[in-house]
């Protein structure tokens, strides 16, 4: 049996001043595998990764990396460990290969290596021509290519990346889950903090849902969306006013009766919403029942929705992740 | 181990060193003003060195006096807001990156504070190269010229725990550049512009204490006169003082924010 990279068991993080940040976390991420932390700003997705990454204490609770304790054995864990946070942090007066090659250095990758991978990654992130420009100069999205070559320059064994693609371009953002994508198919592992639907779905074998410093609920995105069930299928329907569109949804109602795939039906103004199981089997059905002789409903207009991580996400927390704003606090210092 | 460590601070320090001269602004604005105080007091004032007390100092003219001062008065420059880079770094998450790798945490405070010793010492020798083209001399030519940059530098490298202390505590750039105005005096109050034979009583007991004075003390006779090595072992001990006392703060204070 191969161990798990990550294990994390009832983290706490109570914060100066009460606040608790992380409230019991438990989780473990196997070799290979590419795990999402999805949730709004101020779930606990940053502090959980800082405590992996070392850089903060954990209140109670234990987490280990590659099988070395974070707290009592932080040095062995740093140097299997490669880390990005939400913003790049670069050295913005020393030049893309200065920065690769310091953060290089202080993994102790030896000298002939670090010349060869540090050519290699400016080759993979598409560096190579302004790597003896300063960082500073860079654009948000070289910025973000330059940090994560600074977290993969020895070549760790577990990748820890915060809000990978926040503040880019939907352009870039692509070509950097394409990049993701290649550095998890070479073997490894990565625990990544998002909070884009699209993200989680497209690059995580597993996603961990966390609200309120919790997990609520975890799976591959498949298996989550599958525990939503049914399919929405929206219908725009034919109506001369209001009243006609309030005489519709009963009639909707009244076709649709005893028709087994269906869960719900849900008037909207410009028509009806139906939750329907396996639509694309259903849809036959749906509009012969509809096209029943003698009554006018008339569908101008029909869409189905396949259920998305945002509907797990609502319905594991009871709230859309979008209309979370970021709305940090501003610091105030003298 | 010990290798680890000087490994690691000799990398971070190159690394500080560019961030240094890359940036022009960080260098003028260090020379400018003790560059200005050459030229302009040298001219303003040219008539006060025949006051009776600035004869034993052994200048020859207000240039000649003026030139250790503002030599002293770069290397304090040169640190004065030494301590808001790293606070920048711990601002923008930098200090986390370089936290995140396996080395020393002390590495990280060696790599910003062991290269004050280079800029200070290059600053003021730049400062000492301009006073000798407008007309100073160094009567201990290179050694003591070397003599000069090195005091200097120790000084800068000492000095900069009162840039340090405030960042490290304040963790605001602002109160880090308003409490530097706080040692500005000190600077005045030093031997820089008039001997202490011209100054009040409360004056000249400051200086037997203001270690700016010290260093200005032991670097005017290697440029008017001669190796004054009483005047040079007593800078010393004033920078070893000064240096243990506030880098023994500042390692505290970095500790206590990088805890």
């Amino acid at each position: 049996m191969i161990s798990p990279i990550i294990e994390v068991e009832n983290l706490v993080k109570v914060y100066p001043g009460g606040t608790r940040a992380v409230d019991g976390i438990s989780f473990n991420v196997e070799p290979g595998e590419l795990l999402g932390f999805l949730g709004p700003n101020g779930a606990g997705k940053t502090t959980t990764i800082r405590i992996l990454a070392t850089l903060l204490a954990a209140t109670s609770g234990t987490a280990r990396v590659a099988g070395f304790d974070v707290t009592t054995q932080a040095a062995d864990v740093r140097r299997r460990l490669g880390l990005a946070m939400q913003t790049p942090t670069l050295d913005a007066f020393a030049t893309g290969r200065e920065n690769i090659e310091l953060i290089g250095r202080m993994h102790r990758v030896g000298r002939a290596e670090l010349k060869r991978r540090t050519d290699e990654l400016l080759e993979l992130m598409g560096l190579t021509d302004v790597a003896r420009k300063l960082a500073g100069t860079y654009s948000g999205g070289m910025r973000r290519r330059l940090d994560l070559a600074c977290a993969l320059v020895h070549r760790p064994r577990v990748l820890i990346l915060d809000e990978p693609t926040e503040g880019l371009d939907p352009q870039s953002r692509i070509a950097l889950w394409e990049e993701l994508e290649r550095i998890s198919r070479d073997g490894t592992t990565m625990l990544l903090t998002t909070h884009y639907m699209e993200e989680a779905d497209r690059l995580c074998n597993r996603v961990a849902i966390i609200d309120n410093g919790r997990i609520v609920v975890d799976g591959t995105p498949a298996n989550l969306k599958a525990g939503i069930g049914a399919d929405s299928v929206t219908l725009q329907l034919e109506a001369s006013g209001s009243e006609d569109m309030a005489r519709l949804h009963e009639e909707v109602r009244g076709l649709l009766a005893g028709f087994e795939s269906l869960e719900s039906v849900t008037p909207e103004p410009f028509g009806v919403r139906l939750a329907i199981r396996d639509a694309g089997r259903a849809i036959p059905e749906l509009m012969r029942r509809l096209d029943r002789n003698g009554h006018d409903v008339h569908v101008i207009g029909l869409a189905v929705g396949r259920p998305s991580l945002d509907d797990v996400f609502v319905k594991y927390t009871g709230r859309r992740i979008r209309t979370e704003a970021a709305d940090q606090p501003l610091i105030l210092g003298w | 181990m010990i290798g680890d460590f000087f490994y690691e601070a000799w990398y971070l320090s190159l690394r500080t060193l560019r961030r240094f001269f890359r940036v022009p602004a960080n260098w003028i604005g260090i020379i400018f003003f003790p560059l200005i105080q050459l030229f302009v007091f040298s001219q303003l004032f040219k008539d006060i060195i025949q006051l009776p007390g600035f004869r034993s100092s052994g200048s020859g003219s207000y240039l000649a006096y003026l030139a250790p001062g503002q030599i002293a008065f770069t290397a304090f420059f040169a640190v004065a807001w030494s301590g808001s880079a790293i606070l920048v770094e711990y601002r923008n998450g930098y200090m986390d990156k370089l936290r995140a790798t396996p080395i020393f945490r002390v590495s990280i405070l060696v790599g910003e504070l062991a290269p004050l010793f280079i800029e200070s010492a290059i600053m003021a020798g730049g400062i000492l190269l301009l006073s000798v083209l407008l007309g100073a001399t160094i009567k201990t030519g290179l050694i003591g010229a070397a003599l000069i940059l090195v005091l200097s530098g120790l000084f800068g490298m000492a000095w900069a725990g009162t840039s340090f202390v405030p960042a490290l505590l304040t963790k605001s750039e602002q109160a880090t550049g308003t409490l530097s105005l706080v040692f500005f005096p000190i600077a005045f109050m030093s031997t820089a512009f008039v001997p202490p034979a011209l100054m009040p009583g409360w004056l000249q007991t400051v200086n037997s204490w203001n270690p700016i004075t010290f260093l200005i003390e032991a670097i005017r006779p290697l440029m008017v006169s001669g190796y004054d090595w009483a005047a040079i072992g007593k800078a010393l001990i004033a920078i070893a003082v000064l240096g243990l006392v506030l880098q023994s703060a500042t390692l505290w204070a970095f500790r206590r924010l990088t805890a």
